[in-house]
Formats: C-alpha cells, sequence, structure tokens
C-alpha cells in the first residue's frame, strides 16, 4: 500500500514522518510540488507533513490549499482514500474545506487560527486524547483510549468556528482528539493555544480525513519520550530505546486501516 | 607617471575617500594602490574593505588565535573552512562526522534584533551545509542587556522573534542555547549561533576549488542580488552608537527562511546526485564580503583565479552597481565550482525540481564566472572589467600587532580572604536566599524562551532543550549514535578575569555534555570583544585566548572551529565584559545510556561530584547579597578530568539515573532544578544531608551556592558509584536521598518545591508573557 508524503515549498517535517510511515509497514514515498499530478493519482493515500507550507501567506495553509497537487489529493478524499494532515498539513486540510467537511470544497468553515498568546510560535510537550468520532472511522477506531504523546509546534493552532460551526463540529462527532494530561484529562493548562473546545484534531464525517496539530512523530520512538516509566525501563538497553512507541500508533492505525481496506 | 605624483594621486584619493563609507585606513589604501600599481576601482575598493575588514581578516586576532589546539584523535577537519568536523563515530561501515561552525551576530542584532538574529541563524546553516552536510541542530547563546531598560527590552524579545522566525522555518532543531542578562550588554547584545551538521566522511565536500578544475563553471545560487546587506563586513567592525544605528540598517541582510528551507532540500539533491556520479565539487556560503568574496575564497584556496561576469549574477533591483553586485551581503546564496558536464544537471535541479524562480523573485542557480589558471580575481561589468587582483593579496589581508596590556585580577590577598571566608561558615541555607537564587535573571527559567523555538522537526531530538545540561539528538535514524550540544561563557567571570572566565567557560561545557553522559571531543569558540585598538580590551581578548587553549590542552578538547567578534562597545566608550562564549560537542556511542537531569525515582541516593570552594566571585550567591569578590573558582584540570570520566563511566555501566552539572546559582540550584522537572509526575523531593562532607567542606555556603562546578548525580546504587568515584579517585559524597513529598528537607528547613518553581518560572515568563512553565 503505497502512501505519498507531499512536500511543498515550505514543508519542514517530511523525512520524520516518512520515517514513521516507513516504520508501520507502509511503502511510503516524498512527493514534491514539482511532480507530475497524474503520477501522484496512482497512491493509496497522501499525508500532509508539517512546516510552512508556501510560507503560510495570506493564512497558514491557505496558498498550499490551492496547489495543483492538492486537486488530486482533494480527489482523493472524496473517492474515501485516507488522507492525515500534521500540524501545517492540518492548516492546510481545514483551508481545503475536507475538514470537518461541512461546507464545500476550498471554502474552509473553521481553521487553526494563531495561538492565543498572542500568535507566537510555540512548542510543548502534549498528550492528545482520541474520542468520540471513532465509531465511524476505522482509522480512529484502530487506536486505544490512552492519550498519544506529541508535540505540538505551532503559531497558528486555535481552532476558531462561529459558534454554530463549533456546535456543528462537537454534535457531528468531528472532534478527532483533545489536549489533555498523561491521565486524559483536559483542562485549559494543558491546552498550548487556547483552541476552542480543547481541540487538538478534527475528523471529517466519513472519518477518512484526518487533521491533527500536534506532531505524534516527534513522540513516535521511546528516545524522543518524556522522562516515564517507558523511557526509564529502556534506559541501557538500545534496541528498546530506538524503537516505535507513543505517537507511532497514529502511523499503525493508519497502516491497519489501510490493510483493512478502507478507502 | 613619476612616483612622486603618484603619491600625491593617492593622498588626494585618501582625501576624497570619507564619502566611501569605508572603513579601511590610510595605510591600508597606500598599500593597495602600491600592490596594484594603480588606484582601485570603486568595486575594488569595496572588495579590500570587506576581505580586509576584521569580521573577513581576523587582523587583529588571528596570530593570537594560532595558540589554540586545532588537532587530535577526534578531528576530522580542523579551522581551515567554514565549518570544523569531529568524528562521530561508524555506523553500517561508515565513519560520520560531526560539522559545527560557531558565528556572531551582534552588530546586526543591536540595530534590527529580530532580522540580525534571525540571518545569524541563515549563515551559520550554510557554513554546515556547504560542507556536504545535513543540518540537524542549532544552539544560541544569548547576553542581552537589562530587561529594565525599554530599548534593550525591545532587542531581548526581537532577538527571540527572530531566531524563531527563522529557525522554526527552517527545520533545523534549536536544541539549546544559553542566556545571560547584564548591563554591560545594554548597548551591544550579543547574539551567537552555533549550528551542527551530519556528514559521512567519505562525501565531505570542500568550500574550494577541485584539484584540476580550471575552466570549471562558477554558479551562484539563491536569492537575487539586491542592496539589503551592502557593508556588512565592515559594519560589524566598527563600533556602535545610537546615531549610527539608523544609518547602518541598509546594512543588515534580509532574511528569507522560506527559501532558505527550499535551498537546502535542493542542495541535498545536488549532493546526491555529485555521490552517485562521483563528481568532486567545490561549494561555499556566501557571507561577509557576498559574491566576490565566496567565489575569491574558493578559487583562491584551491590555487587557482577566476574571471566573473557581474552581469550574469540574477538581481533583484535594476541599475545596481557592480560594486553591490560583487561585495553585497544579500542572503540567502551559496555558490558552487562544478565541471561544466554537471552544470546543466545543477541548475536543472535548482531552478525546475526545487523550482526556485518560482519560490522567491528573481532566485534561481546560474552561471556567473570561469576558474582559471591564473591566480587573479577579475570581475567584468558591462564589457569592462571592474576588478582585476591577485587572489592571495586580497584574501591573506593585512595582519596586525596591536599592542595589548593584560590586567591582572584584583584577587584579595588570602589573609583577608581567608578570615572573611571563616566568618561566613555561619551563613547557612535559608529560604529568602534559596528563592532570590532561583528568581535571579541568570538562573530563573528560560523555558519561556526556548518554548519559542522549535526543538524537534526532524524527529531526531533525544533531549530538548531545558531537560538536561546539553541538547541531545540521534542524527542518523536507526543507528544509537548520539551527539550532545552545550553552550558556555559566564559574563560576570568575564568582567573580572577574562582568562578565567574562558577557562572556566571551556570547563563548564565539557561537564554539560558529560552530565548527558557524552564524551566531549571538541569546541568551538566565538570570542566577543571590545575594540582592539584599546590595548585593555586587546588584552582581555589575548588573556581569553590563553585561557581557551590551556583549558582545551588540558581536556584534550580541540577547537575545530570559531569566530571573532571585536568592537562590541558603544561610542560613548561602554565595551561588553569580556565574553569567551564556548560551545562542547559530545559523542555517546548509545542513546540508551544518556539522561536528563529530572529526578526519577523516590528513595534513590543523590551525589556531590566534586570540591566545593569558597570561592564566590562571579557568583550569583555574591550577586544577590551585594558582595563583590575577585575570587573565582579555581580550576584543577586533574580532577575536571577524572569527574568526567567518571561520569562517563557511570552511565556506561547504568548506575545514573539523572545528572546536573554545578553552575550558575551553585548545587542548591541543581537540586532544585531536577526536582521541578519531575514534580508533576513524581512530587519529586529531597531529605538532604551534608554529614558526608569532612569538615573543612562542611559549610552550606560553599556547598549549597559556590559554582565551583561538579556534579549533582541521582544514581541506582549508592554503593557502586561510590566504588567508581573511588577508583577515579573523585570525591563524591552523598548529599540527599529522593523523596516523594515534593518537599526540600535539610536539618529543620522545609521548602516546598512546587512554590519555590514558581518563583523560579516567573521572572522571564512574565516577560515573555507566557502562559506556563
Amino acid at each position: 500500500m503505497s502512501v505519498a508524503v507531499m512536500v511543498f515549498p515550505g514543508t519542514n517535517s517530511e523525512d520524520e514522518t516518512l520515517r514513521a510511515v516507513k516504520a508501520a509497514g507502509l511503502d511510503g514515498r516524498l512527493v514534491h510540488w514539482s511532480a507530475d499530478p497524474a503520477s501522484v493519482r496512482g497512491f493509496d493515500a497522501y499525508i500532509l507533513p508539517g512546516g510552512f507550507a508556501y510560507e503560510d501567506r495570506i493564512r497558514a495553509g491557505a496558498v498550499a490549499a490551492h496547489d495543483r497537487l492538492m486537486d488530486v489529493v482533494i480527489e482523493g478524499a472524496q473517492s474515501g482514500k485516507l488522507v492525515l494532515g500534521i500540524c501545517n498539513g492540518a492548516q492546510v486540510l481545514l483551508e481545503t474545506g475536507l475538514v470537518p467537511g461541512t461546507g464545500p470544497i476550498r471554502r474552509p468553515t473553521a481553521a487553526f487560527a494563531p495561538n492565543g498568546n498572542g500568535g507566537r510560535f510555540r512548542s510543548v510537550r502534549v498528550y492528545a486524547r482520541p474520542v468520540g468520532a471513532r465509531a465511524r472511522s476505522p482509522f480512529l477506531a484502530a487506536l486505544g483510549d490512552a492519550p498519544i504523546p506529541m508535540w505540538a509546534s505551532h503559531g497558528d493552532g486555535r481552532l476558531v468556528a462561529s459558534h454554530a460551526e463549533l456546535q456543528t463540529i462537537e454534535s457531528g462527532g468531528h472532534i478527532a482528539f483533545v489536549y489533555s494530561d498523561e491521565a486524559g484529562i483536559t483542562s485549559d493548562a494543558v491546552i498550548p493555544n487556547g483552541s476552542a473546545l480543547g481541540v487538538a484534531g478534527l475528523v471529517n464525517a466519513r472519518g477518512n480525513v484526518l487533521a491533527i496539530m500536534p506532531h505524534p512523530e516527534r513522540d513516535g520512538w521511546v528516545f524522543q519520550h518524556r522522562d516515564g516509566p517507558e523511557k526509564l525501563a529502556a534506559m541501557n538497553d538500545g534496541d528498546a530505546m530506538l524503537a516505535p512507541s507513543g505517537g507511532s500508533v497514529i502511523f499503525s492505525a493508519f497502516a491497519q486501516a489501510m490493510n483493512a481496506g478502507v478507502r | 607617471m613619476t612616483t612622486t605624483s603618484f603619491e600625491s594621486e593617492i593622498d588626494a584619493y585618501i582625501a576624497g575617500l570619507s564619502r566611501y563609507g569605508v572603513a579601511l585606513s590610510a595605510a591600508e589604501i597606500r598599500r593597495i594602490a602600491h600592490t596594484l600599481g594603480r588606484l582601485p576601482s570603486e568595486t575594488e575598493l569595496y572588495a579590500f574593505d570587506a576581505q580586509w575588514s576584521e569580521h573577513c581578516s581576523y587582523k587583529s586576532s588571528r596570530h593570537h588565535l594560532r595558540r589554540l589546539p586545532t588537532d587530535g584523535p577526534t578531528v576530522m577537519q580542523g579551522p581551515a573552512e567554514d565549518a570544523g568536523i569531529l568524528h562521530l563515530g561508524e555506523w553500517q561501515g561508515e565513519r560520520y562526522g560531526i560539522v559545527i561552525a560557531h558565528e556572531s551576530h551582534n552588530h546586526p542584532s543591536q540595530v534590527v534584533p529580530f532580522e540580525g538574529a534571525a540571518t545569524g541563524i541563515g549563515g551559520i546553516v550554510r557554513d554546515v551545509l556547504c560542507m556536504g552536510a545535513q543540518v540537524i541542530a542549532v544552539a544560541d547563546p544569548l547576553r542581552f542587556g537589562r530587561l529594565e531598560d525599554a530599548h534593550c527590552r525591545y532587542v531581548a524579545q526581537g532577538v527571540v522573534d527572530g531566531i524563531a522566525a527563522y529557525g522554526n522555518a527552517i527545520g533545523v532543531p534549536n536544541i539549546g542555547g544559553d542566556v545571560y542578562i547584564d548591563e554591560s550588554f545594554d548597548d551591544n547584545v550579543l547574539v551567537n549561533v552555533v549550528a551542527l551538521g551530519l556528514v559521512k566522511e567519505s562525501e565531505i565536500i570542500h568550500s574550494k576549488a577541485p584539484k584540476g578544475s580550471v575552466g570549471w563553471d562558477i554558479v551562484l545560487v539563491g536569492k537575487a542580488t539586491d542592496r539589503s546587506g551592502f557593508g556588512g563586513a565592515s559594519f560589524s567592525s566598527v563600533t556602535l552608537d545610537e546615531d549610527d544605528a539608523e544609518a547602518n540598517k541598509g546594512a543588515v541582510q534580509v532574511p528569507d527562511p522560506f527559501l532558505k528551507n527550499v535551498i537546502i532540500r535542493a542542495s541535498y539533491r545536488v549532493f546526491e546526485e555529485l555521490r552517485a556520479h562521483g563528481i568532486e565539487a567545490g561549494f561555499k556560503d556566501l557571507g561577509a564580503g557576498g559574491m566576490a568574496g565566496c567565489t575569491l575564497e574558493l578559487v583562491s584556496s584551491g590555487g587557482y583565479g577566476a574571471i566573473v561576469d557581474l552581469d550574469k549574477a540574477p538581481t533583484g533591483q535594476p541599475n545596481l552597481p557592480p560594486a553591490v553586485i560583487a561585495i553585497g551581503e544579500t542572503q540567502e546564496r551559496l555558490a558552487w565550482v562544478v565541471p561544466p558536464s554537471f552544470t546543466p544537471e545543477l541548475l536543472r535541479i535548482y531552478n525546475e525540481e526545487f523550482s526556485l524562480p518560482e519560490i522567491s523573485r528573481g532566485a534561481c542557480a546560474a552561471v556567473i564566472g570561469v576558474v582559471t589558471e591564473e591566480p587573479f580575481y577579475v570581475a567584468r561589468f558591462a564589457g569592462e572589467e571592474v576588478m582585476r587582483v591577485p587572489t592571495r593579496f586580497l584574501t591573506d589581508g593585512v595582519r596586525y600587532n596591536r599592542p595589548y596590556t593584560i590586567a591582572l585580577p584584583d584577587v584579595e590577598p588570602f589573609a583577608d580572604f581567608d578570615a572573611r571566608t571563616r566568618d561566613r561558615r555561619v551563613a547557612k541555607l535559608d529560604r529568602a536566599t534559596v528563592e532570590n537564587i532561583l528568581a535571579h535573571r541568570d538562573v530563573c527559567s528560560r523555558a519561556p524562551i526556548y518554548t519559542r523555538f522549535d526543538s524537534v522537526v526532524r524527529g531526531t531530538t533525544a533531549i530538548p532543550a531545558g531537560e538536561a545540561d546539553a541538547g541531545v539528538i540521534v542524527p542518523i535514524p536507526g543507528a544509537p549514535l548520539a551527539v550532545a550540544l552545550s553552550v558556555d561563557g559566564n559574563p560576570r567571570y568575564g568582567a573580572i578575569d577574562a582568562m578565567r572566565a574562558a577557562e572556566l567557560a571551556v570547563c563548564e561545557s565539557a561537564r554539560n555534555v558529560a552530565a548527558v553522559g557524552a564524551r566531549p571531543v571538541g569546541m568551538t569558540d566565538c570570542l566577543n570583544f571590545g575594540d582592539p585598538t584599546d590595548p585593555k580590551h586587546l588584552g582581555e581578548f589575548v588573556a581569553a585566548v590563553d585561557g581557551l587553549a590551556y583549558a582545551a590542552r588540558r581536556l584534550g578538547t580541540p577547537f575545530v572551529s570559531g569566530n571573532v567578534s571585536l568592537y562590541n562597545q558603544s561610542k560613548a566608550g561602554r565595551a561588553i565584559s569580556p565574553s569567551p562564549i564556548v560551545a562542547c560537542v559530545g559523542t555517546i556511542p548509545n542513546i540508551a545510556k544518556s539522561a536528563t537531569f529530572a529526578i526519577k525515582r523516590s528513595g534513590s541516593a543523590v551525589h556531590f561530584v566534586g570540591m566545593p570552594q569558597p570561592n564566590f566571585g562571579g557568583s550569583v550567591y555574591a550577586d544577590i547579597c551585594g558582595f563583590t569578590s575577585a575570587n573565582l573558582p579555581t580550576v584543577d584540570y586533574d580532577e575536571v578530568a577524572r569527574e568526567i570520566d567518571l561520569m562517563i563511566e557511570a552511565f556506561d555501566e547504568g548506575v545514573v539515573l539523572a545528572a546536573h552539572d554545578i553552575s550558575d546559582g551553585g548545587a542548591i540550584t541543581a537540586l532544585c532544578e531536577m526536582a521541578f522537572a519531575s514534580l508533576d509526575r513524581n512530587r519529586a523531593g529531597f531529605q538532604v544531608d551534608t554529614s558526608a562532607f569532612p569538615d573543612k567542606h562542611a559549610h552550606d555556603e560553599a556547598i549549597f551556592y559556590g559554582e565551583a562546578g561538579g556534579f549533582i548525580v541521582e544514581v541506582t546504587d549508592s554503593t557502586a558509584f561510590a566504588r567508581l568515584a573511588d577508583r577515579h579517585r573523585v570525591f563524591a559524597p552523598l548529599i540527599a536521598r529522593t523523596t516523594d513529598d515534593a518537599t526540600l528537607r535539610y536539618n529543620d528547613l522545609a521548602f516546598d518545591l512546587f512554590d519555590l518553581r514558581e518563583t523560579w518560572a516567573a521572572p522571564l515568563r512574565d516577560f515573555y508573557a507566557e502562559a506556563r512553565v
């Protein structure tokens, strides 16, 4: 099963995202913006990694959402292919309107807007807890209940939408992840950016397009973890320290859903 | 023309020079005219001004720098090029090197903090990239003026914003750095930057035209040349005052991290192609001295010359004069020397595959010249020759052996010192002192700064900034090899004794990497000082070089790269504290043998490694108590080396759970920070007991507040650790046991560590308006 990891000018997290994809047993490949769109259609799934695509001109993700290769990604998403956007990739997916998917294409109904601290970039360890939307998304269903360790590293991660849209997002089961502490409890103190409803990730109605702001690939191996029982147990054991863990479940769930033939 | 008339012509030329704004002296102009046998053209004048500036030529410093040790078993490449290379280790049959470069961007950051700090990152990243390396990490040593002052605040915030904006966008993790705040930086902020790269030894690219490259193409890559950054090299070599600041803004380059992100990735593609076809090439970054400076050094270091057509350089503004095209320091540019057979592929990668012209207006890769046998640098513009200079004459520049005086530090007579120390034995650990130390501007939490920087992009970071004394990355996916990086240099020490400050910076940076289990393998230095024409300031510089050289020899950590930044002084004559800043690279064969400084368990033994000293000169303790002392910590190099060996062996044997070096704020700060990092998870605390210290060291002041160095170490097995310490002949008494009640207890004292953490977290958090630790 082949996965395209899309690289736009300004993307900066493609290599580690590709590593995480490959560690999950998938045939991942980097696809640059200058690629022929026809050659991009053949992939079974798409991942949009983090960075600052097209310098985040206008708004985060706004220009990349109109890249010609995004036509291919949108087409794939509409045909049921799995699409995952991480950080800047999540911002792009909101700009395409694929997520939450409550409006027409390229007419965003919600955005990841400048952080509540005055729009300053912040890079901190967080947990993202999978929530309600899982029932209809086999991708999300493959995740457990446990909060997943990740890094929130962004300047624009605060979900904003109209009051009505936020209600739709909540009642329509579009919330895929909320920020929480290690025990799974959400409070203002653990939301790194002032995001509405504590949202860390959103999913479309069909369950095949997922946008998450924090980076699972930056806490996807034991050596990347914060101090805790798992890292402590791996001390003095090189193989254990270099094993996939934590955020890697996002990619293994992605692989599981692909192998199960989800489209 | 008769000699006399030529001389008077030169005099007239010199008299009329003021309008050019060059920093060359009259004697230097005469030398240029005599060697060329004519007056220099305008382009040549600016080329000499840049190449012979202090910034490019190290004309006041070079012969002193020769004293630094630059070789050793860990050195793959010494300081000959833009960056040095240290041996990391072997993986799958390949020898890997860590490229390291260290620069300053002090003057630009004082004038336009955001752009100055941003372009500092941009420049250092190119220095590492052009060795054929992947850029894997950066770190920023920062020295700010007093934050009570509005302008210093503006500078301090702009610098952090600039580093964040640039570094985060290009996708290189910022894994460390340090921050000191001191009034001596009120008029001159210091923004140093260190970058690391990863390269296989077999794939190093050199910054010179390869052997046999006569007739090869010189290709300029990157942003279209514009007027920004014209005069940057000589601007960096003058003193600053407020009136000049406005006029100097034009000399600061304009950053474009977005374009740089793409150029880095495109260059990685070029590396792949060169390797695939076994093609040798030369690659160098355009920094001070611009296009002419870069291409000149590329061909000159290969023993060749060049003919360059300035008309072929892509420009972003119309009607640029040739001098601006040749010397301007427009950012985001690099130059290649490649065989003509490879040129089409090179141009295709940059211009089509990575579509530079669509990324930034006018950006591209373009052939601008050719390598020649004759060792002359020739530049043509609009059909005319605007430059014809012997390459060596231009690159070798001038040397000055300027006078200097080294002031001996004002150390107290021993009798006074001893008496005062005896009196102060009664000073016990107390809450007010501990709070004042933790809230001190050089001790309080740096989280509001480092959380602004992306320390985990690339997915290779094992220990990000703030979790240990050094940042740690695992640069080769799948390999257990790890690299640690630390930067150090205490301006309070520098103000007292530049030489000892340099020695202590070397020791502390080495200890910092040892505190994560890494073996210190090499260093870089950035020497930030005042006006070298003032014998006092040059004396401070010379003393610091002596200190670095001696310490590095004793610890076996050569300097493979470095930078000198002089004239850090306002025209009012206020110079910075002598600031020799050191970066240390450590290597760890197995990432599983490393740890953060967070306390890991309750009930562990905690040891104090090292010998407390009652020397409080330059200490945070002295600062908050309001007494002055010139007695800096003394250094016993054998002891420092044994302590480092002990730490590495203890990590290797799996005995260490957490380690923190003892520096600013003393052991009490180290203990508190180890607990703070573990409060939320483990409610870590300590039951402290100093009864294991022999009587002569058993006074609280030296143990808890002294900054003589050493480590606080949480161990799995106290007996095993003590046995190792004995074997290394290191003094390592037990100082505490860890608890789980979030309290530091000592005799009848009990400090709530949540309260102390708030004291430590608040000062900069409030300044940078951050919400959380």
